[in-house]
């Protein structure tokens, strides 16, 4: 007990390193951590009473400040010396509220909280040792540190998770954190024990209360604690363990800390954008006399100074002024300091972002690296800085964050595999549950339509398309290897001012890993990957482009028209097969690009001509054309109702009209979180029923275009069809957070491919819905025309020529078939008709001429 | 109130502590300066009732390259600039208890009495902006904010100034008991003053030279080499100009100033030689991160400015003296008849673009929905070639020079996209927003020359530098690129397009084919200038107000006009929408009539046959 009276002593001049020295520089102590006067009790207890008043006694009694609290290592001398140099450097007493730590004061504690232990855990017993031992008090304040100190240790001895509750486990009769202790223990690694605030609070809101507003003192009490815990169970243990908050209840935005916040535990968000090198920092120095060599004991670093021996210590020699700094011998500790800033969507419009310093010590150094999110626990503190060269009193004050303890969160984004999946889930939790709450909402799917680019006008289904495109559905390997994409991919063909770059601007935006891209200014390999020769060393360097770039993300490509058919070849393996092989320059790779395609398009003429087919409208490969599992044309269609409703929309974009209702939408962040959440959380599966209905839909498909009554044959779907359509009704399970894929998902999923295969897939000669159009570029009743044309040439040919007469102009074939046939015959028909007919050998064409042969 | 016997131009602080003390005093309590944190105990009340309701802002001088070294610290200065950054807060110890009397550091780097140790003292926040003169500001704006004379003052004063200065800066105290001697009613104050600067003639009776010949040297090192070279060396990164100021501003909070806001401060201009000495500490390693922004903007260049007022600026501050007449259509009608017909000279009488000009001139954003921007009109002319550049771009753009606040001429050129630097850029290693050519105030005109463009291969930057244009066309935002992330800022800037053929790298909005019958040879008399001047300032203001009759009318004649011509998309209706209020607005009109509507019509349909 009394050699551990002497350690806490120890710990109670400097507590624990990250606590003691916010001070980077010896020229900037603040004095918050000033020596206050040895206490009686009674003392202690007066002071509590005028603290209220004034924390600080006025300047006469100053001379009692430097009196040495007791004679500790210190020589009294030399802490009043220091002290007295520290006051040339330090402007006054900045923290405004009487939160000035107790700092020597607990040197007697240490002893009586180990003392005062057994007494407490009895309970009762507590209230008779607690009159006798002295009662301590924070500094200023009436916060009794027996009190803490015994919350403290009940906190640590019987908090339970109340989530582990349910479990029936033999180590349960120990608590969370007993648990956490034995570990550290067991692995003699940790140096740290991590606490959850909300832990704290859930057991005892006055503790944390006390901890948030007193941090410097209550942690230091929580390692005082923590060490007689530890010392207890493990005598031997000498490693000095650390406590460490985490999840704070509420955190501050980086630009509303002020000074009211000094002092206090907080917690920030924000983005690491630099951090400086390692720094050692001294933390026990020890120094030999140059006289003698006598090596002195180690003297601890005491708010970022050291107490340099004046004498030497050895009773034969007391050299003055002969002590030397002996680095190897001395203890140093990791310090970094990085710069934290405020991430982008706290900064507040037409502002920039606030940064703030934040001191990393020991475990922490090297925790995070510019440009990680983090979520930070620590003391707030204010440096001062000195502003001018001569000793003057120092003015202004720059802010400066003392964090002690950090927690990396991991960004929603980011797959970062060693993200501490617990730590994040705790965090997230509240968060969860609102989306949650949200994908119970009946309309959720209405509103999430809405919500999606709430400003471009109309095109519901769209947006639909798009948000399944968003939510995506299940990706599937066979363990045969064969795989199933999960990922949509959407073409939008429309006229030109339809708002679809703007839809694929936000789409590109909403997306977690968007790239935009523009058609024309893409080629293959910026799409796929290429190879390049570094300069430097002449190595063969594979360069993703951006479909590998947009992996699990979505790819968006404007003016797909005006892509390069080169490049546009590129993706037929991308889409479907959701890879990019590469084989060149020594370098065979196959790298995953599972990204969802959205592609935008212009029709052929910039408008689209409703009389020509929708491959001569959008004059793109049938074979790349059949990879879109939504092919949306965006028609300007003459409508007066549509007409009506946009120009009240572009009125009332104009006029603040009060008469336009504001309908219930989700915002931009939460739209993303719910996103994102659905796509790593929600993996649905069919339901019988769902997959009946699918079958069924299917079937029904297919025999549309047997129904009798059109004779043609046309090809309604096919087996690509159902492989989308299991796709998006997945998509549409996930947006409703649902693990199973019901019969209402198909329903819609088949309304949503009807409306955009009615659009895209109407054989504009019969009205139906034509594969066969998507497939190979000619309707079934195109075809059949053409079919008829050849067999009517070829019966006039034979007819009316002569096997190897006089040739025959076209014009006036062109004629005689128009006076036989009821249909109407364009020249480039009968040229078409002809080429058959040469290739079957039938003719020879010259020029304008025909001749049989 | 503190009466007039105060010097509140040549002495603020004297002001501004003596406020204080009193209020102290009246408030009582045992923490009796408590609520002043992020409160005004009544200084700014009694500067405000100088300036502006006795006139006192004339006597203010404004701050500016020129007189910089002219001006005595601790004085009352106005300063106009552009937000060009935030630096965020500062603490600084705003209250501190000197014996039993509490003295304020508020509106001031330094305090003339020394602290005691440990001492009561309060925390208290300020904002740091780094303010520039004003991207593009055009040379008549700065006559119409006259102040007193500086070069005649400093005629008068320049020896007695010079030597003040110099005393002033070694030893700020002196100040203090300069104005102790205007401030005998309160003799507490006076007695501390003599205290404090007996205080420091013990102190610093040999040092007082020593600093005088290095603050000299800094000067003259200032004025003579340092300048031009510091700053095309890139250090306040803003091309042009080496001057800024660093403004701090006092109890506001901070959203009411955004970043590239033309403001007016009025504040105390400080300097301190102690504090722009170099500092002799960069060896601490770990001092490079911890380190203050400011730090890199040394005092003895960027000056500091402790701000009482401010105000944001619009263009009609810069009116010299804005007429009380009420802005009645009559006026406004006959001003606009003057101005079109003297743009249509300027256009070589060309009334189409003329037209299309005014309307141009005229626009400013209305609204932004997320991806939408309304009240936006770029214009395009076309038909340019190098030539008729010279002769009408020139017109044009001296024209814009003596009518708008600011505007600027870019020359697109290849090489001009591939090397200037047009998005701001925030330097993490120095912690500062690196301007770029996009950084402009809201309200900015800028004329792109595209007849400068051949055909060539842009590197890139050059694609970076043309995403951003056309990013600020479409959308009237430019990305501020803060290394690990993005961010928008919305802008509102007017873009007129010179070129030859339609512009594709800036689409704009409305696209004329300009068609000059004459040589421009025309002149504007002064009186002509300000009164367009002041009808442009006047009519971008003018609040629009719609009856819910023109609504519905709009609608319906929107209809029709989908019906006569289908190829009319969103962005057509938008924009005549935007004309027409436009025009309606260009005759003093409050709301718009179907008369506007139709003049917009037969505007649209002249264009349209110039286009086949």
């Amino acid at each position: 007990m009394a050699s551990r009276g002497g350690g806490g002593g120890g710990d109670g001049n400097s507590p624990p390193p990250s606590v003691s020295s916010p001070d980077v520089r010896p020229s900037s102590p603040l004095p918050a951590t000033n020596s206050s006067p040895p206490q009686s009790g009674r003392r202690g207890g007066g002071r509590r009473r005028r603290g209220s008043a004034s924390p600080y006694p006025s300047s006469p009694s100053l001379g009692g400040f430097e009196t040495p609290p007791h004679p500790g290592r210190r020589t009294p001398s030399g802490g009043a010396a220091a002290r007295q140099q520290r006051q040339n450097w330090t402007g006054g007493r900045f923290p405004p509220t009487p939160s000035t730590p107790m700092s020597t004061d607990d040197v007697p504690l240490s002893s009586e909280a180990g003392d005062e232990d057994t007494p407490e855990t009895d309970g009762g017993g507590g209230g008779g040792a607690g009159a006798d031992a002295t009662p301590v008090f924070v500094w200023g304040t009436n916060i009794s540190v027996q009190d803490v100190n015994a919350a403290i240790l009940r906190f640590l001895r019987h908090f339970r998770d109340p989530r582990d509750a349910g479990r029936v486990d033999p180590v349960m009769d120990e608590g969370k954190y007993m648990r956490a202790i034995h570990r550290i223990l067991e692995l003699e690694g940790g140096e740290s024990l991590d606490v959850n605030a909300h832990d704290v609070f859930d057991h005892d809101p006055d503790l944390y209360g006390k901890m948030v507003r007193y941090p410097l003192e209550v942690l230091a009490i929580f390692d005082i604690v923590l060490m007689d815990l530890v010392a207890r169970i493990e005598p031997l243990f000498e490693k000095h363990i650390q406590t460490r908050i985490y999840n704070l209840k509420s955190s501050v935005c980086l630009r509303n800390l002020n000074p009211s916040d000094i002092e206090k535990m907080v917690s920030i968000k924000g983005m690491i954008i630099r951090c400086s090198s390692v720094i050692p920092e001294l933390k026990e120095a020890v120094f030999r006399c140059l006289v003698c060599g006598f090596y002195s004991e180690p003297v601890m670093v005491d708010r970022g100074r050291v107490t340099e021996p004046h004498i030497c210590q050895k009773e034969q020699c007391k050299a003055t002024n002969s002590m030397t700094l002996v680095h190897n011998r001395c203890r140093f500790a990791d310090k970094q300091i990085i710069k934290l800033q405020e991430t982008p969507d706290e900064i507040p419009e037409g502002g920039t972002p606030h940064t703030v310093s934040v001191l990393m010590h020991d475990k922490l150094v090297d925790a995070g690296k510019p440009g990680d999110r983090v979520e930070i626990t620590g003391i707030y503190r204010a440096m001062s800085i000195r502003v001018g060269p001569t000793q003057r009193t120092v003015k202004s004050i720059f802010k400066k964050t003392d964090k002690s303890r950090l927690h990396v969160e991991d960004s929603m984004e980011t797959d970062n595999p060693n993200a501490n999946k617990t730590t994040e889930d705790d965090f997230l939790r509240d968060k969860v549950e609102k989306l949650k709450e949200l994908s119970k909402l009946p309309d959720i799917y209405d509103r999430l339509t809405r919500s999606l680019a709430p400003n471009i006008w109309e095109l519901d289904d769209v947006k639909r398309g798009l948000l399944c495109q968003l939510f995506g559905g299940n990706a599937l390997r066979l363990p045969s290897g064969a795989s199933f994409r999960g990922d949509i991919n959407i073409l939008l063909v429309g006229d030109p001012g339809t708002s679809k770059s703007q839809l694929l601007q936000y789409m590109h935006k909403l997306s977690p890993r968007g790239i935009y891209t523009s058609g024309r200014g893409s080629s293959a390999v910026g799409l796929t990957a290429y190879v390049t020769k570094d300069p430097e060393t002449g190595e063969t360097v594979l360069e993703s482009g951006a479909l590998v770039l947009s992996d699990k993300g979505v790819c968006c490509i404007d003016e797909f028209d005006k892509m390069s058919d080169n490049a546009r070849s590129m993706l037929h393996e991308v889409m479907e097969q959701q890879t990019v092989s590469i084989a060149k320059a020594g370098i065979i790779a196959s790298l995953n690009a599972r990204t969802s395609v959205l592609a935008c398009a212009n029709p052929t003429e910039s408008r689209y001509n409703p009389r020509l087919s929708v491959i001569d409208n959008i004059h793109l490969p049938p074979t790349l054309l059949s990879r879109f599992d939504l092919i949306y044309l965006i028609l300007d269609k003459a409508d007066e109702q549509t007409d009506r409703r946009l120009a009240k929309h572009i009125v009332s974009l104009h006029f603040e009209n009060p008469n336009i209702e504001e309908l219930e939408v989700l915002d931009l962040p939460t739209l993303v979180a719910y996103i994102s959440y659905a796509r790593k959380h929600i993996q649905p599966q069919l339901s019988d029923e769902a997959a009946e209905e699918l079958t069924r839909g299917y079937v029904e498909m297919r025999k549309r275009g047997n129904s009798p009554g059109s004779r043609k044959k046309v090809i309604t779907a096919t087996a690509r069809q159902i492989e989308s359509l299991i796709r998006l009704s997945e998509a549409l399970a996930r947006m409703r957070f649902s693990e199973m894929v019901e019969v209402q998902d198909v329903v819609e999923a088949f309304r949503l491919l009807e409306v955009a295969m009615q659009q895209s897939a109407t054989d504009h000669a019969t009205g139906t819905i034509d594969m066969d159009l998507i497939m190979t570029g000619i309707s079934a009743s195109e075809r059949q025309r053409r079919d008829n044309l050849v067999a009517a040439t070829r019966n006039l040919v034979m007819e009316k020529m002569q096997l190897g007469g006089p040739s025959v102009r076209m014009i006036e074939l062109l004629e005689e078939i128009r006076k036989q046939s009821s249909m109407e015959v364009h020249l480039h028909d009968l040229r078409g008709a002809l080429g058959t007919l040469m290739t079957e050998g039938a003719v020879v064409i010259h020029g304008d001429s025909v001749k049989r042969v | 109130m503190v009466g007039p016997q105060y010097d509140l131009v040549g002495n603020p602080l004297g002001a501004v502590r003596s406020t204080f003390e009193r209020a102290a005093a009246e408030s009582g309590g045992h923490e009796p300066v408590a609520a002043f944190r992020g409160k005004d105990w009544g200084a700014t009340e009694v500067f405000r009732s100088f300036l502006f309701e006795q006139g006192g802002l004339d006597k203010v001088p404004v701050l500016d390259e020129s007189n910089l070294r002219l001006i005595k610290p601790n004085t009352l200065v106005r300063f106009r600039g552009m937000v060009q950054d935030m630096l965020g807060n500062e603490f600084y110890v705003g209250a501190f208890k000197d014996g039993s009397t509490w003295r304020t550091n508020k509106f001031s780097d330094s305090s003339p009495f020394s602290m005691p140790h440990p001492c009561d003292s309060h925390l208290w926040e300020r904002h740091l902006f780094h303010c520039v003169p004003v991207p593009g500001q055009n040379s008549w704006t700065r006559e119409s904010s006259p102040g007193p004379d500086l070069r005649r003052i400093a005629s008068c004063f320049t020896s007695e100034q010079r030597e003040k200065r110099k005393r002033g800066a070694d030893n700020d105290a002196m100040d203090v008991s300069e104005s102790g001697s205007g401030e005998t009613s309160s003799s507490s104050k006076k007695t501390l003053a003599d205290w404090e600067s007996d205080l420091n003639c013990l102190t610093f009776p040999q040092k007082d030279d020593g600093v005088k010949i290095s603050n000299s040297s800094v000067e003259m090192s200032m004025n003579e080499e340092h300048h031009v070279p510091e700053m095309n060396g890139g250090d306040h990164h803003i091309p042009g100009s080496s001057f800024s100021c660093l403004v701090k501003v006092y109890d506001m909070p901070e959203s009411q100033v955004k970043l590239n806001d033309v403001s007016e401060f009025i504040g105390v201009y400080t300097f301190d030689p102690e504090l722009a000495a170099p500092n002799d500490n960069s060896d601490d390693i770990m001092f490079d991160l911890m380190e203050d922004v400011t730090a890199q903007l040394p005092p003895s260049k960027v000056p500091r400015l402790h701000c009482l007022v401010w105000r944001n600026l619009s263009a009609h501050d810069f009116l010299p003296r804005p007429p009380a007449v009420e802005p009645s259509p009559i006026l406004l009608r006959g001003i606009r008849q003057s101005l079109l017909s003297h743009l249509t000279l300027v256009l070589g009488k060309d009334e189409l673009a003329a037209q299309c000009l005014l309307l141009h001139l005229l626009s400013r954003l209305r609204n932004k929905v997320d991806v939408v921007t309304v009240g936006r009109l770029s214009l395009n002319f076309t038909g340019f070639n190098r030539e008729s550049v010279s002769i009408f771009g020139n017109q044009l753009n001296n024209l814009f020079q003596r009518l708008l606040p600011y505007s600027q001429v870019i020359p697109l050129s290849i090489e001009y996209l591939n090397t200037a630097t047009l998005q701001p850029r925030k330097d993490n290693q120095s912690g500062r927003l690196v301007t770029g050519v996009l950084q402009l105030p809201q309200g900015t005109h800028l004329t792109f020359d595209e007849t400068l463009l051949q055909s060539g291969s842009l590197t890139s930057k050059g694609v970076e530098n043309t995403m951003l244009l056309k990013n600020l066309m479409e959308s009237q935002k430019v990305e501020y690129d803060f290394e690990f992330y993005k961010l928008e800022m919305a802008t509102d800037v007017q873009l007129l397009i010179l070129s030859e053929g339609k512009s594709n790298i800036l689409p704009s909005d409305l696209i004329v084919p300009f068609r000059p019958s004459s040589v421009p040879a025309v002149n504007a008399s002064s009186e002509e200038l300000e009164s367009w001047r002041w009808y442009l300032a006047t009519v971008r203001s003018l609040p629009q107000s719609t009856e819910t009759d023109t609504y519905q009318m709009i609608q319906d004649e929107m209809v029709n006009a989908m019906r006569d011509d289908r190829s009319l998309g969103c962005s057509e209706l938008s924009r005549w929408l935007t004309m027409a209020q436009i025009m309606a607005a260009s005759f003093g009109e409050k709301s718009l009539s179907m008369e506007h509507w139709q003049m917009v019509k037969e505007l649209e349909r002249l264009r349209k046959e110039r286009l086949q």
